[in-house]
């Protein structure tokens, strides 16, 4: 690495670190000319990014569909209540601050809602994808993703005071669906809303993240962990499942028969239900932009309408609308989908 | 007896219990145990004579699926977890 225009060692930054003797000066220059994917910049996303672009991973690109709420704030640590009062999309308010804590860093936001169609265009020319999701159908879509390019990722999901994470390489490890053949369907498992999260139980789960993403990236692959974590921070207790065994005895799906069936739209619908919200996302592929200024000259007579360059806001009957320019809602209001497809035809059209 | 360890989201539907103890020297036959004392169970653990695929069950840290699965056999010290996906992040 060249020294700056003032003379300094740009790796000084990172001297506590790299006098960590695992981790080494070696290890800080592999992560400098590393690439990774941050997908969702939620609480975990937060955690993770934040890591990571203090740790000097060369490249951070942040891909999140959504804005930033006041009930954000509790655990997602990058956004602050500014953000909150401009509307600002997570990916780029976690970029803007970001950028103040290194800008050796180069990083880079994503507002898109990750699918089948641009997951690959997103993560090909990353080292390693990292899961700051809340969903299971965006995880099984990474997986897939992953074991197809040959391309390592991390896992963590929290709720309540206990998460979980392993570290999958595919051709090495078993993939998540090895280990978790298949999530429980809508109603039979409790969400965020239902059960709460706890700040301090999603860092430890994205710190969990973040330290596997800083080995794998240095190279340091012999200290990797090859187990299912299960933490509950509340009643302090640390599980280390045995998962290594699932490799091979398994006939996975996706990383034995090579069936990718969310990367190829089989798997997964164009709508989601959003943890915690009381909110339905309806993704209505157009191809084209929407035109913000005549969808809401139309809303306007139905209820309030508040737009910038990134949204459109409506309420109307207890029902909040967020639309974006490429035609995504999220209907806040109900978890009913047939009802949100419903409001979206009404009120945007399709 | 051997103990199974319930998970957070199953808790109400086995009395508040984070731990039962249930009859048996496999697997399934504890498990079966549990469903009984808590009938409530049943449906969110089994699909017919099978587990649900979404349920994970390991004995010690171990994945029963590279065990025997139901026919695991099992000791009173013996501690099973029903291990959930969680979602949220």
């Amino acid at each position: 690495m060249a020294f700056a225009d003032d003379g300094r060692d740009p790796l000084e930054r990172y001297s506590r670190q790299m006098r960590f003797p695992p981790l080494g000066e070696d290890g800080q220059r592999k992560l400098a000319t590393s690439r990774v994917t941050i997908c969702g910049c939620g609480a975990l996303g937060t955690v993770l990014a934040n890591h990571l672009v203090r740790a000097g991973v060369g490249h951070v690109r942040i891909v999140d569909r959504d804005f930033i709420e006041t009930h954000n704030l509790q655990r997602q640590i990058l956004f602050d209540e500014t953000d909150v009062a401009e509307n600002l999309p997570k990916a780029e308010a976690a970029a803007r601050k970001l950028r103040l804590i290194n800008s050796q860093v180069q990083i880079e936001a994503v507002v898109t809602d990750i699918d089948h169609a641009n997951i690959l265009d997103l993560v090909s020319d990353a080292d390693l994808i990292l899961d700051g999701t809340d969903n299971f159908e965006t995880r099984y879509l990474i997986n897939d993703a992953a074991v197809k390019l040959g391309k390592p990722w991390i896992f963590g999901g929290v709720i309540g005071s206990e998460g979980q994470s392993m570290t999958i390489r595919p051709g090495i490890t078993p993939c998540l669906r090895c280990v978790i053949e298949s999530s429980p369907p809508p109603g039979m498992t409790p969400t965020c809303e239902t059960a709460g999260v706890l700040g301090p139980a999603v860092s430890v789960i994205a710190s969990f993240e973040a330290v596997e993403a800083i080995k794998l990236l240095a190279g340091k692959l012999d200290a990797l962990n090859t187990e299912l974590i299960m933490v509950d921070i509340w009643n302090w207790s640390f599980r280390r499942l045995k998962i290594a065994g699932l490799k091979g005895k398994v006939d996975c799906p996706t990383c034995v028969r090579g069936e990718f069936s969310w990367l190829e739209g089989e798997f997964g619908t164009h709508t989601t239900t959003l943890c915690g919200r009381n909110a339905v996302q309806v993704a209505v592929r157009r191809g084209e932009p929407l035109n913000f200024g005549e969808l809401a000259g139309r809303l306007r007579a139905l209820g309030e309408v508040k737009q910038n360059a990134f949204m459109l806001k409506f309420s109307t009957e207890g029902y909040e609308f967020t639309i974006f320019p490429d035609g995504r809602a999220i209907i806040k209001g109900t978890n009913d989908i047939a009802r949100a497809r419903s409001l979206y035809a009404q009120f945007v059209g399709n | 007896m051997p103990s199974v360890l319930i998970p957070t989201p199953l808790r109400p539907h086995a009395s508040g219990l984070d731990n039962v103890t249930g009859q048996g020297d496999t697997v399934g036959a504890v498990l079966l145990d549990v469903v009984t004392q808590h009938p409530a169970l049943l449906e969110r653990l089994f699909d017919g004579d099978d587990l649900r695929r979404f349920v994970n069950v390991y004995v010690n840290n171990e994945d029963i699926r590279f065990l025997d699965d139901l026919q695991t056999a099992v000791t009173a010290t013996d501690e099973i977890s029903i291990i959930p996906a969680i979602a949220g992040g």
